[in-house]
């Protein structure tokens, strides 16, 4: 600010924002209330962009062959239906990322530890690493593992629930998750108590910004 | 309307001077300007304009580089502390302090979390909107059992102000007539879930004393007129708030207040103005004006006017009070009592408990409520039985699981997919929200030697909850427990936990009220004991904490000390 006038009148757009304000209240009338969002300063987030090729080059916290792996496993856990899966929509991709810059050392550590234990469980029992089993092979040795039973502890099956919580969290956080496989609602327009639910429905993706 | 509002350095003599916009600054600022008061709001921060500066509104989780979540390079940096709120995420975090330039100290052996929204507009922004009067009980409680002093006003002297505010900032809930929760002027109360209703009934019957409500909140569940001519419009259910409404449907400073006052052309805010201490002539006995250190470059200026309104939030009013000594006042302005930063509380979140709610599976709801449902203070008469002292209230509310709460489950593959597609079953919860006891140990102070970067002392805090808040929880913990099974839920599970006070975000006290000078701030029209022209209208002013969430008094208490300030000034007493 400069400091040589004695009153610096910092200008404002009080002008604009009446203006605003006025169209505003014009458009009540007849225009939904949707489309009075558009137009605002929304940021342009820098959204992290699933990215078909993740598992080509090595991501921030697993190397390449880690990434195929949790790929095949994401595939797994949540796989291609009438909608697209966790694999199709780069949850491995965004698992790296997400880990790397929100997540402690320990549970990157953790994922990184589950990874290796898938693969040395499939040489174990079966002599071979787990991305040369067969399909029936790899969904029944993450089912021992989803249930601690078998070669695996609860511990591993502690851990295991938790990889599963971070694949969850990425896939109906995207696009496809939110909107195609569950319903958003962006603007729901008010909140209505009850509604009829038959059993096909999909919930709804989000109960707002903290849950 | 004047087409400069923001100023930096003035010579001009303000009628009034109000320090800080968020909740109680806002209608202070309002309510000088619409009496044809020239009026200057500081605020520490930087401006916020309303629906420009919501950048992160509107954003649906996967346009957001972290999905919500904010990176821990950030968060370790500047939000340690502002992180351990529930509201802190990549969508609200820039209205959040920064902890490396805002450092404070607790005693060893204690735990305090300030979190702190220092921008134009405060944590009115960031508030969770819930709206409830005091009443008779509340004002009378630290009377009847000897805590704290005595409440020097009672509801009649407050009722027709919470009116004044309510019909301004549009406040939904359900009228009750209950002897222990006043009614406010309500627009229409958000709709309950089936199995909301189902249980409200069920406890109707069998605690018949303990009514479940609708909770009351500061949201427009259907505008007046004067709502829409302020370009407020219904609120849309998208439970977004703390990013900010576009749509002005929560109040905030920016959708209403502010508004307000500037239409009458009497307002000018100076904002990026770190206020140092306010400056008091000994000859008058009055305050002057007040000493600000830019936010940014650190140079210092003054502003000047007729009277001062101190709305910086409790711990905020406190600290400057407590920053500016004289000869008369070494020990802080306005403190001959020595009671100033004593008695500080907040209020007590540590019991839970929920269960699952049996049926319903064709019942859903549309729209994410930015509400719940509420039990009001069912322990408001003493009864030394009891084993503690006042009481708490019950917030919660029923949802539907989704894949957050179902996918812990065992499973795989499509089945698992399946499962997680659809809606499960339905949960209640409760969560109480108990009252502090007023208590002279539990205070803050300025430190001795540590300053921050403004050159101000740093604030440190010696407060505790005590054995009859613990107590509390834990008949809390106990009585929601027993509700939950008498009511049919199943799968029932409760517990009480230790959490340290602070992230209630209810501070309150620390310059409290009263009739006797030699044991308060300040008298009942939040006027200063010892100075005339300096009132204190936030939270520092509370006596006790009652149960309730207190924004709703802040503004009326406030409106109604402009209405007394406004009126000694006319009669030039003042």
């Amino acid at each position: 600010m400069n400091n040589d006038i004695t009153s610096t009148l910092v200008t404002t757009n009080e002008k604009s924002r009446r203006n605003f304000l006025k169209g505003f209240t014009t458009m009540l009338g007849g225009i939904t209330v949707g489309s009075l969002l558009t137009g605002n300063a929304i940021s342009v987030a820098m959204a992290y962009v699933p990215n078909s090729d993740s598992i080509l080059t090595d991501g921030k916290v697993f190397n390449k062959s880690q990434l195929m792996l949790l790929k095949q496993i994401c595939s797994i856990v949540i796989p291609k239906t009438d909608t697209l899966g966790a694999a199709e929509v780069d949850t491995h991709g965004f698992i790296d990322n997400q880990l790397f810059h929100c997540h402690t050392k320990e549970e990157q550590k953790t994922v990184l530890a589950l990874l290796k234990l898938v693969n040395e469980s499939a040489k174990k029992q079966l002599s071979m690493s787990f991305m040369k089993l067969t399909s029936e092979q790899q969904f029944q040795l993450l089912n021992d593992f989803d249930l601690g039973q078998q070669r695996f502890n609860q511990t591993q099956r502690d851990d295991f629930k938790l990889l599963k919580q971070y694949i969850c969290f990425g896939y109906y956080t995207s696009e496809v998750g939110a909107t195609q496989e569950l319903r958003y609602d962006p603007v729901p327009g008010g909140f209505q108590g009850s509604i009829p639910y038959k059993n096909l429905d999909p919930s709804w993706a989000t109960r707002g910004l903290f849950n | 309307m004047k087409e400069q509002v923001y100023i930096n350095k003035t010579s001009e003599v303000y009628d009034a001077i109000v320090i800080g916009s968020g909740i109680s600054g806002g209608w202070a600022a309002k309510e000088f300007c619409e009496r044809g008061h020239k009026t200057l709001m500081i605020e520490r921060g930087r401006v916020v304009e309303h629906r420009k500066d919501y950048t992160g509104e509107n954003t649906p989780m996967w346009k957001q580089e972290l999905r919500g979540r904010v990176d821990n390079i950030l968060v370790d940096q500047q939000h340690h502390i502002q992180k351990q709120c529930y509201a802190f995420g990549n969508t609200t975090k820039h209205f959040f302090g920064n902890d490396r330039d805002l450092p404070y100290t607790t005693k060893k052996g204690t735990e305090f979390s300030w979190i702190r929204a220092n921008q134009l507009g405060g944590k009115s922004l960031l508030w969770h909107r819930q709206t409830y009067r005091l009443g008779e009980y509340d004002f009378n409680a630290n009377k009847l059992d000897g805590h704290g002093n005595d409440w020097p006003i009672r509801s009649k002297d407050i009722e027709k102000w919470y009116s004044h505010v309510e019909i301004h900032a549009g406040i939904s809930g359900s009228k009750e007539n209950l002897p222990n929760l006043p009614d406010s002027e309500f627009l229409p109360p958000f709709e309950m879930t089936s199995p909301e209703k189902a249980i409200q009934a069920k406890l109707a019957e069998l605690y018949p004393e303990r009514p479940l409500i609708m909770g009351r909140t500061a949201h427009l569940t259907q505008p007046s007129e004067l709502h829409v001519s302020q370009g407020r419009v219904k609120c849309q259910a998208r439970n977004e708030c703390h990013a900010g409404c576009s749509y002005g449907a929560y109040f905030s400073t920016q959708s209403s207040t502010l508004p307000a006052a500037a239409k009458t052309g009497n307002l000018h805010i100076a904002p990026n103005s770190v206020v140092h201490s306010l400056i008091y002539d000994e000859k008058t006995n009055r305050v002057k004006g007040v000493r600000v250190i830019d936010n940014d470059d650190l140079s210092e200026r003054e502003y000047f006017a007729k009277v001062i309104f101190v709305c910086a939030s409790t711990i905020g009013s406190t600290q400057i009070l407590m920053n500016s000594v004289s000869k008369k006042f070494p020990n802080g302005i306005a403190n001959s009592s020595g009671v100033l930063g004593h008695y500080l509380m907040d209020h007590n979140y540590n019991s839970e408990a929920s269960g699952d709610i049996d049926g319903f599976e064709d019942e859903y709801y549309s729209g994410r409520r930015p509400s719940g449902i509420m039990i009001p203070n069912f322990y408001y008469k003493q009864n030394p039985k009891r084993g503690f002292l006042r009481g708490y209230a019950l917030g919660g509310g029923a949802y539907r699981e989704g894949w957050d709460s179902q996918q812990h489950q065992d499973g795989l593959g499509a089945e698992y997919k399946n499962k997680l597609k659809h809606a499960g079953k339905w949960r209640f919860r409760l969560f109480a929200q108990g009252e502090m006891l007023p208590r002279f140990e539990n205070q803050m102070r300025l430190h001795p030697t540590l300053k921050d970067k403004w050159g101000i002392p740093q604030i440190e805090f010696d407060v505790r909850f005590s054995q009859n808040e613990k107590l509390m929880m834990e008949d809390a913990t106990e009585q929601s427990i027993n509700m939950l099974k008498a009511a049919g839920l199943t799968n029932v599970l409760g517990n009480s936990k230790h959490g340290p006070p602070g992230l209630a975000i209810h501070e309150l006290g620390t310059a409290r009220m009263g009739r006797d000078p030699k044991t308060s701030i300040l008298n009942g029209f939040n006027q200063s004991h010892d100075i005339p022209n300096l009132f204190v209208t936030d939270g520092a002013s509370f006596c006790s904490s009652a149960v309730q969430n207190p924004s709703l008094t802040f503004m009326a208490l406030t409106a109604r000390a402009v209405d007394f300030a406004v009126k000694e000034l006319a009669a030039k007493r003042i």
